[in-house]
């Protein structure tokens, strides 16, 4: 099967080819990027859908250093038939929705690269190419974040990119320890590896940091910050895409760790169950209080990732019987995608027709408009979880997984009041989706609109082109295909999946449709109606002067963990932290100057030169006692003239003992002017000869540092000239005490 | 009679570089014909001898056993030579385009040409005493290329330079002064030449005077607390900075290091001592100091220049770890940076010479105006911050993977200072990236960028194929990883 093995390698790297072919043809003629790019994500989808069916694997040795591993099959195939489709859809829609947008080459250059390397995350067999195409992901998408060049795109473009770069970079850690560890990058050998571990303590805190970049791309609380402030800035054919697929690399991730890595780890699912439950209400509440249609859906993603999240949280819980839950999380991967792919495409509709977001502005701008209507509805009522539709299969079967392990632990006789607890958490937060769903419909389908939009609105009826109708048609369909045939559609992509999460087949077919699951889907029905009429309504909504109902943003602006924390973290304390290091260890060595040389004058005055003085003074009058009183007088003469020499020789070791030190110094001086000299003569006898020059004026070399610059970074010049200086004195006594040791060393 | 050969890439420039200086050239063309003639013949000659005369002993002037002056091509040698060889000729034809806005250019050439031979020197030395006399003449070459713009700036540059390079090379003397008191021979061997009869009671003493070479080498290499010349240096023309302070001179000292310690003392001596505790501290100081100084800087080639010194420092830990892997993944450094390094130098001095904008304020904005300039300067900024696949990326994860099997606490920690430093250095190479291309409104605003465009076809054909050397290098790194293995294995 070599061909079909190749074919991996085309999935990944045809996309990446492409865009730069994309961007030379761009440069020519738009029409036919666009349509090459509609073709390129085509072909895609076809070659996804073929090598989908059997599962192949390609390694490519020597490439990247470590070799790169591809397979695919199983829930890599399902994630990857996905994101094609969600691409080739995405892509059909921007014909139109960037017809007058500016520095189109580049949105489809990012775009086509993206393409290829979420394809390289979801068909990675080891965390080394894994990590590589998520890197290079990170940063394509980042491009189409900041698409727009408004001022809150670059914004929200910077809190992506910091998330994402230390998110990468702790995700790189944590694969850095684990291949110590285990001495392999490959998730299958992992796997074996870590059965055989009794102590998983470390396992678990490098697990944590390998977690903490994909759930940064995924959006898990408290990494979440950049997604509701990302998604709603980027083009709705880019949010569509950052929405849908994207943060499934991150759920890749983290399933790879929860499927692959801690298998049946119920500590591990414990973690990630409580992560999910924030994040699932978090988003919901969020969504709640926005009144902004893409801000509202990118905190509806947050939530539903907690949803998934609790699907891979409550698999690891269950061990060995999460059939239910594995399933239940894959399908609402599916699902998810697929209805917020419809909804930012609407979103889409919207905004290329009035460039208007806020709900207040873009009211009932969609009263007369059935299309868009039909398949936004579609879209409320998959994610809202109502019978028969998408959401509902994938919801409920999360539910009976919480429910199972309820019961579960109730017939081993643990309390199980915390899960109690997180089924209510699910079911609210399943009402609040259906309650801000609602609020979005409302608004743009039912209520009236304000007088200049409905002009505008009648004037210009054709606000979709075929393509881009065809487009959200599909999508709408799809929903209710999902829903109506759940054993037959949803069944089937559960089942070829659950190898991945190393589940067994379930032992019955779900009946989606009797009481027992029904129960909770009318539970929070009840609950999305109570929030709806009971706070959106009334708490949400005031009277304006002319005394309409208008929208209020009641959410206070100043309560954010990224305001709050994060930023005056990164931006603040670190960078405080660490100049207050750097200057700590610029001021020792000040200190290190200041101290050393007194003391070591202190040293040589107090107590080297009394000690020597008083060495040779014993030896003066030991040498003098012996030759006047010990040694025969009659060797007189001979003695006297001993005595002489004697007395003058020590007389002139004395002092050159005591004034050793003085020498020392004065060679010191000698070497330094030495060295001077020759830089000056250097200079001089290089200018004369070669350059003209007949003078150098050492006055002005300061003056460089008036320049305006200079003075307008003053930080700058600070840092530079006092490193100057301790940097030239710590040398010079290096210096000093380098030529100290050596005369020593010559000495003796 | 024939191995004499080997000498000629060393003596070659020395003998043709002042014709540079003293034939009247009739116009600038001939004088550029002239001069790559000579760099393109020298480059082919050091190839040459470096493929056909591995392992010969060319012995040229002996004044005693120990003191004489010889050569030798090994592995190392092989790699450094090879490196500066291939990196001269490109960094010449960048530097005719660049120095055409600049004076004195046969001036320049000479020095610029006289340099490569000497930096051969350094890579070909056969003993500690040659290799000294070289890299003390390679200070004296490169000065005046530092002081070339004649200015009251650039003289107090020059002083900087020569008082950190002498001081260092007190030091040095020391080192090699016991070197010959206390070993077998002076020569290079895998493995260290030390007597260990003499040896025996010293040890102390001797770890002590490595530490003060390593500190009298590490001024070349810019390493804490003597690395305050390099960015105060950057005043020299761009194609100086680029190839002599981020490539032969801050090399030539990180291959001195990895002369003394592994192929003079021997690691046997100074492995888990406090020596090797020290010699680790301070290029770990020296990372962390250099990237937040990168960062806080916002002159473009004194950010560079600070970058330079971090990652210079990731060569040295890489080689104070003293194991194989150790000196194999800093080679592999030493390699990727040069050429990553190089490159984004050429980029902002091109930024320099089109525009005359020096600061990342100023150049908001003109990432699309220069695109080859600016693509080029992003392939190669992701290369230096560590993005996989790019080329940077590799040699951190060896480094990293040589410090954990290293089982030295200080290593540990090395591995977080490289983490901190990875994301220092995303922050100030991104920080360049982003106001380029993405500028804020309020910048552009009233500033008349018509005229910003790529420079000519000199430069940005040798910007284009560095960067493309950076990024096969960087996806197809097993042969480089191979050959360096091979080299450390001896030990």
């Amino acid at each position: 099967m070599i061909e079909n093995d190749v074919l991996l390698a085309f999935i990944v790297f045809f996309p990446i080819a492409s865009a730069f072919i994309g961007y030379a043809i761009g440069k020519k003629n738009k029409n036919a990027r666009n349509i090459f790019a509609c073709v390129v994500t085509a072909a895609e989808f076809l070659a996804v859908f073929s090598a989908a069916f059997n599962p192949m694997e390609l390694g490519i040795k020597g490439l990247f250093a470590m070799g790169i591993n591809f397979q695919s099959g199983g829930l890599r195939s399902v994630l990857m038939v996905l994101a094609a489709f969600v691409w080739l859809m995405s892509t059909l829609f921007s014909n139109e929705y960037f017809a007058h947008y500016r520095s189109r080459n580049r949105y489809y250059f990012f775009m086509l690269a993206t393409l290829g390397a979420t394809m390289g995350v979801f068909l990675s067999a080891d965390f080394y190419t894994t990590l590589i195409f998520f890197e290079i992901m990170s940063f394509t998408s980042w491009v189409l974040v900041m698409h727009d060049e408004t001022e809150n795109a670059l914004r929200a473009g910077m809190t992506y990119l910091t998330v994402a770069v230390i998110g990468g970079l702790v995700t790189l850690v944590g694969m850095f320890f684990l291949y110590h560890a285990s001495g392999t990058m490959r998730f299958d050998e992992l796997s074996v590896f870590m059965s055989g571990i009794e102590n998983k303590k470390p396992y678990y805190i490098y697990g944590l940091m390998v977690l903490t970049g994909f759930a940064a791309k995924a959006g898990a609380f408290p990494l979440h910050i950049w997604l509701p402030e990302a998604h709603p800035v980027a083009p709705a054919p880019a949010s569509a895409l950052l929405s849908c697929v994207l943060t499934k690399t991150g759920i890749f991730g983290v399933l790879v760790l929860s499927t692959q890595i801690f298998m049946y780890d119920a500590q591990w699912g414990l973690f990630i169950l409580i992560t999910g439950t924030i994040t699932m209400f978090l988003g919901a509440f969020l969504a709640v209080f926005s009144i902004n249609l893409k801000r509202t859906l990118a905190c509806s993603s947050l939530s539903q990732i907690g949803f998934i999240l609790v699907g891979i949280g409550m698999q690891g819980l269950l061990g060995e019987h999460n059939a239910i839950a594995a399933g239940g999380t894959i399908l609402h991967i599916v699902n998810h995608s697929v209805i917020k792919m419809t909804l930012f495409l609407c979103a889409g509709t919207v905004y290329m027709n009035i460039h208007e977001l806020d709900l207040n502005k873009i009211r009932g701008w969609g009263r007369n408009k059935p299309l868009l209507k039909i398949v936004f509805l579609q879209g409320l009522l998959g994610i809202g979880g109502i019978p028969l539709w998408g959401g509902y299969i994938s919801k409920t079967l999360l539910h009976e997984s919480i429910v199972e392990y309820i019961t579960h632990l109730t017939e081993v006789g643990h309390s199980a009041y915390l899960f109690n607890i997180i089924e209510w958490i699910f079911l609210i937060s399943g009402g609040l989706t259906l309650a801000y769903m609602t609020k979005l419909f409302v608004a743009v389908f039912i209520e009236k609109a304000p007088d200049k939009l409905n002009e505008n609105n009648k004037s210009d009826n054709k606000y979709l082109t075929k393509t881009s109708a065809f487009v959200l048609i599909c999508c709408g369909v799809l929903i209710s295909v999902f829903g109506l045939m759940p054993n037959a559609v949803m069944g089937r992509i559960a089942d070829v999946s659950r190898s991945f999460m190393n589940s067994h087949y379930m032992e019955h077919e779900v009946h989606y449709f009797a009481w027992v699951n029904l129960k909770g889907a009318v539970i929070s029905i009840a609950i999305g109606a109570a929030v709806y009429f009971g706070f959106i309504r009334t708490l949400l909504m005031t009277k304006d002067q002319s005394g309409q109902k208008v929208y209020t943003d009641v959410w206070p602006k100043w309560l954010s963990i990224e305001k709050n924390i994060y930023r005056p973290v990164i931006l603040t304390l670190l960078p405080s932290a660490g100049g207050a290091v750097v200057g700590v260890m610029n001021s020792s060595f000040d200190l290190i100057c200041s101290v050393t040389v007194p003391a070591a004058g202190i040293v040589c005055e107090k107590i080297i030169n009394p000690s020597f003085e008083y060495t040779c003074s014993k030896v003066y009058y030991a040498a003098e006692y012996l030759c006047g009183n010990v040694l025969n007088p009659s060797f007189e003469n001979i003695y006297k003239v001993l005595y002489f020499v004697m007395s003058k020789s020590v007389e002139f070791i004395n002092s050159l003992i005591e004034n050793i030190f003085l020498w020392l110094l004065i060679i010191g001086v000698i070497v330094i002017r030495f060295f001077k000299g020759i830089y000056d003569y250097m200079i001089q006898v290089v200018l004369y000869l070669f350059f003209n020059y007949d003078e150098i004026s050492y006055e002005g070399k300061r003056n460089f540092r008036k320049d305006a610059y200079f003075s307008r970074f003053s930080v700058d010049k600070y840092g530079e000239e006092r490193g100057m200086r301790e940097n030239l004195s710590v040398s010079l006594i290096l210096f000093g005490l380098g030529v100290v040791i050596a005369l020593i060393y010559l000495i003796i | 009679m024939n191995s004499y050969l080997t000498l000629l890439p060393v003596i070659f420039p020395f003998l043709s570089c002042f014709f540079i200086l003293a034939k009247p050239f009739e116009n600038r063309t001939k004088m550029r014909y002239f001069t790559i003639t000579i760099v393109v013949i020298n480059t082919i000659l050091s190839i040459f001898s470096i493929m056909n005369y591995q392992h010969t002993y060319v012995n040229i002037i002996q004044f005693s056993d120990h003191i004489k002056i010889a050569f030798k091509i090994d592995g190392l040698s092989k790699v450094f030579g090879t490196m500066v060889a291939l990196l001269w000729p490109a960094t010449t034809l960048y530097a005719f385009e660049y120095m055409s806005h600049e004076r004195d250019e046969q001036r320049f050439f000479t020095f610029f040409v006289m340099s490569f031979g000497v930096t051969m020197g350094v890579a070909f030395s056969a003993n500690m005493f040659t290799m000294y006399l070289f890299y003390e003449l390679l200070t004296f070459a490169t000065l005046p290329l530092v002081i070339h713009e004649m200015d009251a700036e650039a003289f107090h540059a020059g002083k900087m330079y020569i008082i950190f390079m002498m001081s260092g090379a007190a030091l040095a003397f020391i080192g090699l002064v016991i070197i010959i008191c206390y070993s077998q021979s002076t020569d290079f061997y895998m493995g260290g030449t030390l007597n260990y009869m003499a040896v025996k009671g010293n040890e102390n003493i001797l770890r002590f005077v490595y530490v003060l070479t390593f500190l009298g080498f590490g001024v070349k290499a810019a390493v804490f607390p003597l690395f305050m010349w390099l960015p105060t240096a950057s005043v020299a023309p761009t194609p100086v900075t680029a190839l002599l302070h981020a490539v032969a001179v801050v090399k030539s000292g990180a291959f001195a290091i990895i002369r003394l310690t592994y192929f003079s003392y021997g690691t046997y001596l100074l492995k888990d001592t406090w020596a090797q505790y020290i010699v680790m501290a301070m290029p770990l100081i020296t990372i962390l100091i250099g990237s937040t100084m990168a960062l806080k800087t916002s002159h473009i080639k004194r950010r560079l220049a600070y970058s330079t010194i971090s990652n210079l420092s990731y060569i040295l830990f890489s080689v104070s770890l003293m194991t194989q892997e150790g000196l194999a993944s800093g080679l592999l450094h030493m390699v990727y940076h040069a050429v990553i390094k190089i490159t984004l130098f050429f980029c902002t001095g091109a930024i320099l010479v089109q525009t005359g904008r020096q600061y990342v304020k100023e150049i908001e904005g003109i990432g699309m105006k220069m695109p080859v300039i600016f693509g080029c300067f992003t392939v190669c900024g992701f290369g230096l911050v560590g993005v996989p696949p790019f080329a940077g990326f590799h040699s951190k994860w060896n480094i990293a993977v040589s410090a954990v099997r290293a089982h030295n606490p200080l290593a540990y920690a090395g591995i977080y200072v490289l983490i901190i430093s990875a994301l220092l250095t995303a922050l100030y190479i991104f920080t360049i990236l982003i106001a380029a291309y993405f500028p804020k409104p309020e910048a552009i605003s009233g500033r008349d960028d018509s005229n910003v465009k790529d420079p000519g076809p000199l430069m940005t054909v040798t910007i284009i194929a560095l960067t493309i050397t950076s990024v096969i290098i960087g996806f197809f790194p097993t042969p480089l990883l191979y050959v360096f293995n091979s080299i450390a294995s001896k030990l």
